[in-house]
């Protein structure tokens, strides 16, 4: 067994969203041109927004410690763009992910919960208020598909910018999950409650629509066990992943299918508040 | 129990598979706790001072503290002479019985190895060759080095203890042990060897007698090291020589000795190591389960060292912890360790084992807390 540091597991994470990018660029991006619904600098969206979110964790890193630090909010910089709606206002994403970063920087350890969907549901929210909300990308909104499950387990379902693939979220966690450190009792089972949850309606209702949801995927693999904002422990890491899974179905019948694992994540995650709450002795390093 | 993990050595820490002899120091240190001692004092091997053996002769001198088992101590130098000479002659006792086996361990001051047979009922006899700490080898070499003896010594003890057989537990990976042991074994038709793999912590009574499928109560476990003491008790020796593995990354090549009882640590590095880098942390009998070392000049060599670690000092940045739970997985006893961490309580489960020292990503110095301040105490 190998040690692993701070600075390793962010790259890590990182590298495993790569390829993510790759197929955001291909779908939310040359296909889109394709059609000539876009211009061609259009096809770059994904970037953009990241490097905005980039942009902003490092200016921030700048002002407080000097240095750019290689630490989770950098992974958080990445999974902000990259799970958003591909019709997202850039001043709006701005906006939002500037004061959740800076809230972040100064209340991580007052308070525990998780700034990837924080951040999600605030442009979400905003989005709605503002422009209204439509998750459908122009390729989506014009056209209609008739696609084979494959293509659908390959990223063609309707969802974040750069999330929908739920092969290359399996890949992902078919390596995560041989590292020490990565919690995966959590997207265990969340997505094992939620497919039991999905499958049982589905036998009432036969209404299928809810059991193929990318977002639950890659939710469950990246988002939900980000360390600082799940249980330490491995019983209320299960006990977490199962709560998740079973809010993330209540709010799929009442709310969008695809916001309710966000939304169902944040929640919980203030339960780290009143279970797991690091408190700080006279020893901490910290 | 949790299954047990294999640590990888780093990569550029080799052990030279070899012992050498280090039997003929300039001098010894004996720490003085009560009794007073003259300057110029003659002392005779094999005698104790203070239950400390004196493992060569020659006159003593006053010495400034030095560290024994880690903490500071008063103490006398004792120059050796190179006379070996011994106050009285070498008796064997005669060991027939258990019984007699206990007077003869106890009149050696071995409490610990005595202790561990004066129990009630022994049903097995497991004799471990796996060592505590990862760059220690001891266990290995002396099986590797005495095997003849050593398994003449541990039938001995079947017919002592009234057992049917002995549990040899090697470790797979300790080929040159395995070929030798191997080599003799049809004379000691009741010795059954088996091979375990090489996993950290195996050499706890517990986790040695559940990959051996055996009952932990009733059952004796000893190390070759200690069948090697009881093998010198048995010649009328005293236990005046240890196995010592020196190792680390901050050495030009890492390797075992057989040593005096007394020796200072520096004394063996000058005639046979070579130190590399010029900033360097010394660790007491291992990396992850010993303590640091303020000094390695003042570093004795005494009957429970086991090994020195000298590590490259690295600007290792002690970072948040990020909250992963990683040292309550990995901890073999379950302890909340970062409860434990920021709440700044000590555990008494905790096994010192180090593991969560290990895993940490962030380098945070768990073990330290969790079981109390353990590193030697300062001179002051």
């Amino acid at each position: 067994m190998h040690k692993m540091k701070t600075k390793n597991l962010v790259l890590l994470e990182l590298a495993l969203l790569i390829p993510f990018i790759f197929y955001s660029l291909y779908k939310n991006g040359y296909l889109i041109y394709s059609k000539g619904l876009i211009s061609g600098v259009a096809i770059f969206k994904i970037l953009y927004l990241l490097l905005i979110s980039l942009g902003i964790k490092i200016g921030l890193d700048l002002i407080k410690y000097r240095k750019v630090k290689i630490d989770y909010n950098l992974v958080y910089a990445f999974l902000i763009p990259m799970i958003v709606p591909y019709n997202i206002n850039y001043l709006l994403y701005t906006v939002i992910t500037l004061i959740s970063f800076i809230i972040n920087f100064f209340l991580t350890k007052k308070i525990s919960y998780n700034p990837v969907c924080l951040s999600y549901i605030a442009i979400i929210l905003g989005e709605y208020l503002l422009f209204g909300l439509d998750f459908q990308s122009p390729l989506e909104s014009n056209y209609t598909f008739s696609f084979s499950l494959i293509d659908l387990l390959f990223g063609r379902l309707t969802g974040g910018i750069a999330s929908t693939s739920i092969i290359l979220s399996l890949l992902a966690f078919s390596i995560l999950i041989y590292n020490f450190y990565y919690k995966k009792d959590i997207p265990l089972y969340l997505n094992f409650t939620y497919l039991l949850l999905t499958f049982l309606y589905f036998l009432i209702t036969k209404d299928s629509h809810f059991i193929l949801n990318s977002e639950v995927i890659f939710a469950s693999i990246f988002i939900a066990p980000l360390p600082l904002c799940s249980p330490f422990k491995r019983g209320w890491q299960i006990i977490y992943g199962i709560l998740i899974g079973l809010v993330t179905f209540i709010f799929s019948l009442i709310l969008n299918s695809i916001i309710s694992v966000y939304l169902a994540i944040l929640i919980l995650s203030f339960l780290n508040n009143v279970k797991f709450r690091q408190k700080k002795s006279k020893n901490t390093p910290c | 129990m949790k299954p047990l993990i294999k640590l990888e050595n780093e990569p550029d820490v080799f052990i030279v598979n070899n012992v050498n002899e280090f039997l003929n120091p300039l001098c010894i240190y004996i720490p003085l706790n009560a009794t007073k001692v003259k300057e110029g004092q003659y002392f005779y091997k094999d005698t104790y001072l203070d239950n400390n053996l004196i493992s060569i002769s020659g006159y003593a001198t006053l010495s400034n503290p030095k560290l024994f088992n880690g903490k500071w101590q008063k103490s006398i130098k004792i120059d050796n002479d190179f006379k070996e000479n011994l106050s009285e002659k070498k008796i064997k006792p005669k060991v027939k019985t258990k019984e007699d086996l206990i007077v003869a361990l106890e009149a050696s001051h071995l409490e610990k190895i005595k202790d561990k047979i004066n129990i009630t009922q022994i049903d097995n006899l497991v004799i471990s060759c796996f060592d505590e700490e990862i760059y220690e080898m001891n266990e290995f070499m002396c099986l590797a080095e005495n095997y003849k003896e050593l398994l003449k010594v541990i039938d001995d003890l079947k017919k002592i203890l009234s057992l049917d057989k002995v549990t040899l537990a090697i470790k797979n990976t300790n080929v040159k042990g395995i070929k030798k042991v191997k080599s003799i074994k049809g004379v000691y038709p009741d010795l059954q060897i088996m091979l375990l793999p090489d996993r950290y912590l195996m050499s706890y009574p517990n986790n040695l007698c559940s990959y051996l499928n055996i009952p932990n109560a009733h059952t004796l476990i000893l190390t070759t090291n200690e069948v090697y003491q009881i093998m010198e008790i048995l010649k009328g020796k005293k236990i005046s020589e240890i196995y010592l593995t020196i190792s680390g990354n901050a050495l030009k090549k890492s390797l075992i000795f057989k040593t005096k009882v007394g020796v200072s640590l520096i004394e063996i590095i000058k005639n046979y190591l070579k130190i590399t880098s010029s900033s360097y942390e010394v660790y007491l009998n291992g990396y992850l389960k010993g303590v640091k070392m303020p000094s390695i000049d003042d570093v004795i060599i005494t009957e429970d060292t086991k090994s020195i670690v000298i590590k490259k000092e690295l600007e290792e940045e002690v970072s948040e912890c990020i909250n992963c739970g990683a040292c309550m997985k990995i901890c073999p006893v379950n302890i909340n360790v970062k409860k434990c961490f920021f709440e700044g309580y000590q555990s008494k489960k905790c096994l010192g084992c180090g593991l969560c020292n290990y895993i940490c990503p962030a380098n945070l110095k768990l073990k330290e807390m969790v079981r109390g301040d353990n590193s030697a105490q300062d001179e002051n």
